[in-house]
């Protein structure tokens, strides 16, 4: 795994419009299960390391989806929101602060939409749902969201024996030659794999970080 | 409730997408399964009146072959709006041939699946090369089943058998998306190749005890060298039944059948299959290359002979 926590922490930069573009055409149910598939583990586990329950976490998913959905455009026009990222964050968070409110109708000040999102709330008055911080967690769960999405990309690309000798050798750090007896291939093959769909991960965690 | 001629109704044992799943009992004393399909849980008739057709297909079949789930009568009430579908019954999950009717649950793959988490290798290879050969009948006889999958095999006396039999089609019908997530081809569903993918799929399913959306991922390796190496071995069968290219899969169901039944008796051969396909495209590509060198040979010395004339 050491190879892939090297990726996580390169530096990419962000842009903003490709397949956020795409995301406006409500047609385009590819993009919209595109985004759904890449980002619903990540609202999900937020959502349950804020004290939620699966059933509400699930609810928190489809709310800030559907909050996405409607919003998106407005995000697109206006830079105040920041990146993607933060603002998918920030959606988040007032969706697992909805659900809080449900179960204690009187603990947030502000009375925030469950509908959708109100961006003039101020987040700090929003108690942080999670422990140790939300912002240092989401970062987290983005990581390991993006590296999963990511390898599921990969997955999909290449031949399935190859798969299977880097996830023997890289995701389970098996050394080359007990792959290559297991699978009964040559130590050749095994590299040559790991070589390969290295790079192709990369490719791949470079593109979803340029797209989102 | 429905009424089925000669059948009485006791317990409703399962109910889907299409239709309810009943406990009953024939005049003479026999338990069976009725499956009653409603035409008013369908937004359209079409899909009903194909399920029908389908059912109506599949019967005489499905008494030919010890793989696929005995059909053993179809009716219609048009005024209720209603088919129904005697079929045999499945063995029960605790007690196994003997029906208890206030207990019965019917026993399938799915739920071997769920209480043992992974099937040896050599459970799997028998039941792989069963269904298989059911299948190959099937397709043999003009008809496809698109939604293999764990639920829809159950057991009759110990015997593994295709059933739900709500999405046979035959050719007419032509490539779809109907079947269930997971287990339908990239293609879609409603060819041989279709099918073969959906059974690789359920072998991937119950050799490592993985979702088969984490396919090709291979499990923890339990168990002695033998068996890892079995595992193995039965990994090619599943990789070559589940190429995401429908062209690149057996061609038949029979072809994997003999794979498997291969693994049973020969296991060297194959191995030796394998490595020869491999070397087969060697050379292959050989011949290409050597093919293209001579023509280009050729194409030169025309050329050179123009240009001395």
């Amino acid at each position: 795994m050491n190879e892939m926590v090297k990726l996580q922490t390169e530096e990419f930069i962000p842009t903003r419009y490709s397949l956020l573009s795409r995301l406006q055409d409500w047609d385009d149910q590819e993009s919209w299960k595109d985004f759904f598939d890449t980002y619903w583990r990540l609202i999900y586990a937020i959502a349950l390391k804020s004290g939620l329950t699966e059933a509400e976490a699930q609810d928190v998913v489809q709310e800030t989806v559907i909050c996405v959905a409607k919003d998106i455009d407005k995000f697109k026009r206006d830079r105040k929101f920041g990146s993607f990222k933060g603002w998918l964050r920030n959606l988040t968070r007032w969706r697992i602060a909805d659900q809080l409110r449900k179960r204690k109708p009187n603990a947030l000040g502000e009375d925030v939409l469950s509908n959708g999102s109100n961006h003039s709330v101020d987040l700090a008055e929003i108690p942080d749902p999670v422990d140790g911080g939300l912002e240092a967690v989401w970062e987290a769960e983005w990581q390991a969201n993006l590296m999963e999405a990511a390898l599921e990309r990969v997955k999909r690309r290449v031949k399935e024996e190859h798969y299977q000798m880097f996830d023997l050798n890289v995701v389970r750090e098996w050394p080359a030659n007990k792959v290559a007896q297991t699978l009964e291939v040559s130590v050749a093959q095994v590299y040559l794999a790991k070589h390969r769909l290295l790079a192709l991960l990369k490719k791949e965690v470079r593109m979803l970080e340029r797209q989102w | 409730m429905p009424k089925v001629p000669d059948h009485e109704l006791i317990r409703l044992i399962g109910s889907g997408s299409s239709g309810q799943v009943w406990l009953a009992r024939n005049a003479l004393g026999f338990y069976r399964a009725v499956k009653i399909v409603q035409e008013q849980v369908f937004k359209h008739r079409r899909p009903f009146e194909r399920e029908f057709n389908g059912i109506l297909k599949f019967e005489p079949v499905s008494r030919l072959h010890d793989g696929l789930v005995d059909i053993l009568q179809v009716g219609r009430n048009e005024d209720a709006g209603y088919f129904y579908c005697v079929m045999e019954l499945a063995d029960d999950v605790v007690t196994g041939p003997n029906i208890l009717p206030a207990t019965y649950s019917p026993r399938t793959l799915e739920q071997d699946k769920d209480r043992l988490k992974r099937l040896p290798v050599a459970e799997c290879v028998r039941l792989g090369a069963a269904i298989a050969s059911a299948l190959g009948f099937l397709h043999r006889n003009g008809l496809f089943h698109r939604d293999i999958k764990p639920s829809n095999i159950i057991f009759v006396n110990g015997m593994p058998k295709l059933a739900d039999i709500g999405l046979v089609t035959d050719a007419s019908e032509g490539r779809s998306l109907v079947g269930t997530e997971g287990f339908r081809a990239p293609e879609g569903s409603g060819t041989v190749r279709a099918d073969i993918y959906a059974l690789g799929k359920v072998l991937y399913e119950i050799s490592t005890g993985k979702d088969r959306n984490e396919y090709p991922v291979l499990p923890e390796f339990r168990g002695s060298q033998a068996e890892t190496a079995d595992l193995i071995l039965l990994n090619r069968i599943i990789l070559k039944a589940c190429r995401a290219k429908a062209w690149q899969r057996y061609q038949t169901a029979e072809e994997m059948m003999l794979a498997l039944l291969a693994f049973q008796f020969d296991k060297a051969a194959l191995r030796r299959r394998g490595n020869t396909e491999l070397l087969t495209k060697v050379f292959a590509l050989l011949g290409v290359i050597a093919a293209v060198g001579v023509l280009g040979g050729l194409i030169w010395r025309f050329i050179w002979l123009l240009n001395h004339k």
